[in-house]
């Protein structure tokens, strides 16, 4: 479900982008590339004191 | 030597077409071969996914330093991923995972390929001719059909990726060896 929400995450910043809203699809853009970066701390450092 | 905005457009056009290639690839192997994709695998698509947000604004509203921004951010971002699953199966007599393709395994290509996408990202900005609105007819960059294709193939294979990595984990989170998809049991 999380990666879900990650593609839908960067499919409405291409949409709002092509839209001609580029403001909002910048903020929709590092809102997803922050929820990506959290994925990446969830899934791949699950040995490391970064995990949660 | 410099390149003009509208040179700069066609190029964009040019990497949603590469990011869709890759896509298409990934997805032709999980299909063919009925190999899922892992939660890493998932995070370098999901990179890739965002890599085209960039060229798409460069489509839509002309080149700016920006936009060349948000590729380097993603490419980051997906070449990190792409490291720490080469590094979990570096240790020798380790089989990797999934399959290879040409020799290397598909997150080796998803690293080689974010680097690729960090060098045509910084090469592009170096050329600051197509930041100037000196010239009128350049302000507004034509689209034709080769980028308005670029812009839709790269927004359906979003679509169908978010498809499918529904059907792949369901409603909770995404098993860390997926074997079969979650919605069809």
């Amino acid at each position: 479900m999380e990666f879900f929400i990650a593609f839908l995450n960067f499919g409405l910043a291409m949409w709002l982008a092509w839209r001609h809203q580029p403001t909002t699809a910048l903020y929709v853009f590092f809102a997803g590339l922050i929820f990506a970066t959290a994925l990446f701390m969830r899934h791949a450092t699950t040995e490391l004191p970064l995990s949660f | 030597m410099d390149i003009s905005a509208q040179q700069a457009v066609r190029l964009n056009a040019l990497a949603l077409y590469a990011i869709s290639a890759v896509l298409l690839v990934a997805f032709y192997w999980q299909l063919a071969y009925d190999e899922l994709p892992c939660p890493l695998c998932l995070l370098q698509r999901v990179a890739f996914v965002a890599m085209a947000v960039g060229p798409i604004l460069t489509i839509r509203f002309g080149p700016k330093p920006l936009h060349y921004a948000l590729v380097l951010f993603a490419a980051l971002l997906g070449a990190s991923v792409a490291a720490r699953q080469i590094l979990l199966h570096i240790m020798p007599g380790d089989a990797g995972f999934g399959s290879a393709f040409m020799g290397y395994h598909f997150y080796t290509w998803a690293f080689i390929v974010f680097v690729a996408g960090i060098f045509a990202a910084a090469v592009m900005l170096c050329f600051g001719g197509q930041f100037s609105r000196s010239d009128a007819a350049d302000a507004t960059p034509r689209r034709g059909q080769f980028e308005m294709g670029a812009v839709a193939l790269v927004m359906a294979l979003t679509a169908l990726n978010a498809a499918s990595v529904l059907l792949e984990c369901g409603f909770a989170s995404c098993p860390g060896n997926p074997v079969h998809y979650e919605l069809l049991q």
